[in-house]
């Protein structure tokens, strides 16, 4: 009994010894296997319910299919819609075929081990996550059990307590969430005839504004100037940050069946990039690849800058490389292909099943 | 945004999906007492003329034993059909050697009762109480039973009671407060010096609320679902001395399944309800039946009061006419049957481009058997199908068996077959508004098979049986509901299903006891062979999904005077959840075990059967990548009285 007394308290000074050194330690280097590179988001394929997240290093063009079930030997079941990370946590939207099975789920950063998640009904068809300070902000359809996009919500959620403390009421629904000085601009999914363009503000998490728009919104990001880009039905806008002010309007083209989408911004913060999808008699979707420059005048869709369709589109802060990704079918395995910013190919690497994003660390 | 169109896309086509596109999986087995000898019984669908064909017929007793459950749960004991099932009470498709949910025709005193809509049948909704017979016929018979006879036909039937009266009353409670129940009358009285009457009324009525002690199983959540069935079965047999029967036969049944039923704004309800109604005349060697068969699917989701409603009805008449073929005096004579079918479909379903739709198919056939000499039988079928729209393929077939040893304690027989089958469109793939296609082609296929069966009379005490079958089926214009194209159904495959099935019977009686061993071991590859995209080239030569490559299966009892323990092992290997083969279900096994004691005074019978399913508590994953349950307990009673 003794002996095991003593034994615990040398323990324990051993590891209040270590405790102390490691806080003594300048900026300690991140554990795990996932500290650096490309993470896929892939949605799987509905009804089975199958999503995950892919990893590879930048410099590999294989990648582990899905990390999560590599950390943990279980699955996420469900497709992921986003991922985003704060200083240590990952935070994951899975999104299940069955009512009620839907989840944000926590995992430690760069080991991807599970840290609990938070389902329904605090988040039920979860879209886009932003991360502000110790806030997530993720967008939710609601239930949306009739299809009808009545009454989805932004959950805001407390990183420390792990606990969603307020619903923002949104109806058409809420998507892609763009951030700035305190501002979070929110769109609607492009299945609405939403065009209210919500702002909140996120010092008190109350609609600040809401901005009629002349269609569906989706918020793109900020540029070099400052100056927040909205895209409204086949329209780019670009905002006031401060007055919310528009102050520029580009056409993107002229055929209101095609519908912009998977925008993402240069490094330079001076490019948009955006795929223009359009749907045939049969719901085929097909398309291309844009640009255009913020001083342009009006966006060119005569000229793609790559002649293909992809389901996902983002800029490599690290190495400003363009990675698309590529679904061949909800069957089978997706690709990441990599572009130089000339448009040129680099590779394509297999990933999981339907990518739709990447985040990159 | 991002590729939402692509998720709505997948909420829209959500139920013909959910039912039409299936490939396949899990779990395999045998039986009791496989009966792998050319059955002849006189039945409502031709078996002698499937002569090459291996035809096992599952018996009364195996039956008895799981009278409580549905039809996969027998045909995964016993059979190596791997059933590709979204949960316990949820959907379960069939895949019979390797083929897909479409390509397994199940037929009910003769009639075809896949959905018109769907082509397939969904397992859990036919429960064992609903038919007397069952059989599986393995391989294409399309030749003799017609479309959908691709991979394998489940033969349902009717039997007429022997008994001037038999009642049986039962009841089953299982956990999670499951529970089923069944009333069975049989009656038969002559009616006058030439005429006799029987008949059977059956009622069943299941409720599965699967309330499980925990959500989840390892992390997996347990799909809260309920699902309650009801259903009567009237047979109405009339028989005469001068060789003439009429016969009546109604089956009406309802299955309703509601998934996470406590959210009233995400329960999904899909309600299958059928019936099916009969009238056959048969007068010496000519028979005429005419069927009436409504198909009604209800589905919605929340509000479930007022759900989307498809009707299909299908009216099909039949004659038939048997004769023999003299071909020489020193011969045996040929046996012939020869006969058409009429079939008209009328459907209302509120996802087709336009309502009603309305479809004729006629099928002209001629079957024939000839035993040259005592060693040989041989088949050649010959079958012709027309439909609206366009002519199926011609389909004949040819099938030889040979006795290569006849003694009295040992029998060795050769056969082997070649066929054609093929499978018309559903009407989902033609109709349906958009991803449906007018012009789609009927799929067709040539299926060869060898197959060698051996008895001995006297092995080890007892009688042993045990078969082995090659086979190999090529289909061309494999419908696919193309998952690259928003799920628009194309004639994009072609499917090469090859494999071995090897099964062993056993059975053996010794004064007071009785013991048998029924073991099957399938091994299935089933692959895609054409390439038609950029990406497709990633799936050929890859295994159909939800296909396992392995199954196994055995069945052993013990029965001492009548107190009977059987064991039963179902195992599969791994399932590919996607067509490049990137993702699986891990492989399983399950054992469950029954024991069951009959209590009998004077004409009385009381039987108290005990189940422990799942005996291993083995975690698997369903379709939808939910958990599985672990071992669960049934415990039934049930009460009979024979006049005789």
């Amino acid at each position: 009994m003794k002996m095991k007394k003593q034994l615990a308290s040398s323990l324990a000074i051993a590891f209040s010894t270590l405790a102390v050194w490691s806080c003594n330690q300048s900026d300690p280097a991140p554990k795990g296997d996932y500290v650096s590179g490309v993470f896929v988001m892939n949605e799987g394929n509905f009804l089975q319910n199958n999503g995950g997240i892919s990893h590879f290093a930048r410099e590999n063009n294989t990648a582990t299919a899905d990390v999560f079930a590599a950390a943990n030997g279980t699955a996420l079941k469900g497709g992921v819609q986003d991922y985003a990370a704060s200083e240590e946590q990952g935070i994951i939207l899975v999104d299940n075929s069955a009512a009620g099975q839907d989840k944000v789920q926590f995992v430690e950063r760069y080991t991807f081990k599970d840290e609990g998640t938070i389902g329904a009904p605090d988040i039920e068809n979860p879209r886009e996550v932003v991360i502000v300070g110790r806030k997530a902000y993720v967008s939710c359809w609601g239930s949306n059990s009739d299809y009808q996009y009545g009454t989805g919500y932004i959950a805001v959620i407390d990183l420390t307590t792990k606990k969603v403390t307020q619903k923002i009421n949104i109806a058409k629904g809420p998507e892609n969430l763009v951030y700035n000085a305190g501002k979070l601009f929110v769109g609607t999914t492009t299945f609405t005839n939403g065009k209210i363009l919500t702002v909140i503000n996120t010092n008190t998490d109350q609609v600040a504004q809401s901005i009629p728009m002349e269609g569906v919104v989706t918020p793109i990001g900020v540029d070099v100037n400052g100056k927040v880009w909205i895209n409204a039905g086949i329209k780019a806008l670009r905002l006031n940050p401060e007055s919310l002010v528009t102050e520029a309007t580009l056409a993107i083209g002229t055929d209101a069946a095609k519908v912009p989408g998977s925008f993402t911004m240069s490094n330079d913060l001076k490019t948009i990039f955006f795929v223009l999808t359009e749907f045939d008699a049969n719901f085929n979707a097909s398309g291309k690849t844009y640009k255009f420059n913020i001083t342009d005048s009006q966006v060119d869709v005569s000229k793609p800058f790559i002649s293909r369709y992809f389901t996902g589109l983002t800029i490599d802060p690290t190495q400003g490389l363009l990675y698309a990704a590529v679904t061949p079918s909800q069957t089978q395995s997706g690709y990441a292909v990599r572009y130089r910013g000339d448009g040129n190919v680099v590779d394509s690497i297999k990933v999981g099943i339907t990518p739709t994003g990447f985040f990159f660390q | 945004m991002r590729f939402s169109v692509f998720t709505i896309l997948r909420f829209v086509s959500y139920w013909i999906l959910w039912a039409s596109f299936a490939l396949t999986t899990t779990a395999y087995a045998q039986k009791d007492s496989i009966a792998l000898d050319p059955v002849t019984v006189k039945g409502f669908v031709p078996q002698k003329f499937m002569s090459g064909l291996k035809i096992q017929r599952i018996d009364s007793a195996s039956l008895a034993l799981v009278r409580f459950q549905n039809i996969s749960d027998v045909l995964s004991a016993y059979t190596p059909i791997a059933f590709k099932n979204y949960g316990p009470g949820q959907l379960s498709t069939a895949s019979f050697r390797g083929t897909s949910a479409n390509h397994t025709a199940v037929i009910w005193n003769g009639l075809n009762i896949n959905a018109p809509t769907l082509g397939q049948t969904d397992f859990s909704t036919i429960p064992v109480a609903g038919f007397d017979q069952l059989s599986v016929q393995y391989g294409s018979a399309a030749s003799i039973v017609g479309s959908d006879a691709v991979g394998g036909s489940i033969l349902l039937g009717s039997n007429a009671s022997a008994n001037p009266l038999h009642v049986s009353v039962g009841r089953q409670q299982e956990s999670f407060h499951n529970h089923q129940a069944r009333v069975d009358i049989g009656y038969a009285l002559p009616l006058n010096s030439q005429w006799a009457f029987s008949g059977k009324t059956a009622l069943y009525h299941g409720r599965m609320n699967n309330d499980y002690p925990k959500p989840t199983r390892n992390t997996y959540a347990l799909l809260p679902t309920e699902t309650s069935q009801k259903g009567i079965v009237q047979d109405l047999f009339f028989r005469a001395k001068n060789d003439q029967e009429i016969s009546a036969h109604v089956w009406l049944t309802d299955n309703n399944l509601i998934l996470t039923p406590d959210d009233s704004q995400g329960r999904e309800m899909t309600r299958t309800s059928a019936y099916r109604t009969m009238v056959r005349y048969q007068v010496r060697t000519l028979t005429l039946r005419t069927a009436w068969v409504r198909d009604i699917i209800d589905y919605a989701k929340g509000d479930i009061s007022r759900p989307d409603h498809s009707v299909t009805d299908k009216f099909a008449s039949r004659i038939e006419k048997d004769f023999t073929l003299n071909i020489g005096s020193n011969v045996n004579p040929v046996s012939i049957k020869t006969g058409g079918e009429w079939t008209h479909y009328r459907s209302r379903v509120p996802g087709y481009a336009y309502s009603p739709v309305s479809e004729n198919r006629t099928d002209f056939f001629l079957l024939s058997r000839w035993q040259p000499t005592s060693r040989i039988t041989a088949s050649i079928n010959l079958r012709q199908g027309l439909v609206t729209g366009f002519i199926p393929p011609f389909t004949p077939s040819v099938g030889l068996e040979y006795s290569l040893i006849q003694k009295t304690l040992y029998s060795l027989l050769l056969k082997g077959s070649y066929g054609r089958s093929y499978r018309v469109p559903t009407l989902n793939e033609r109709y349906w508004k958009d991803l449906g296609n007018p012009g789609i082609r009927p799929e067709t296929g040539w299926n060869k098979e060898l197959g060698l069966e051996q008895a001995f009379k006297a092995a080890l005490g007892g009688t042993l049986r045990t078969s082995a079958t090659f086979y190999h089926n090529r289909i061309k214009d494999w419908t696919y509901w193309n998952p690259a194209r928003s799920y628009r159904v194309e004639n994009l495959q072609q499917v090469l299903a090859r494999g071995i099935e090897l099964q062993l019977g056993y059975q053996r009686q010794n004064g007071l006891w009785r013991t048998g061993l029924d073991a099957g071991y399938a091994f299935n590859k089933s692959t895609q062979e054409k390439a038609y995209d950029n990406y497709s080239q990633e799936i050929v030569g890859k295994q159909l999904v939800f296909v396992p490559e392995h199954t196994a299966n055995a069945n052993a009892f013990g029965q001492f005077r009548s107190t009977k323990l059987t064991g039963q092992l179902q195992a599969a290997s791994k399932r590919y959840t996607t067509f490049d083969n990137s993702q699986f279900l891990d492989g399983y096994g399950l054992v469950n075990l029954l024991t069951e004691t009959t209590f009998a005074f004077d004409n009385f019978k009381l039987v108290l059967q005990g189940q422990i399913r799942n005996v291993t508590d083995t975690f698997y994953l369903n379709v939808r990548n939910n958990a599985m349950p672990g071992r669960s307990f049934a415990l039934s009673l049930t009460f009979s009285y024979d006049s005789q």
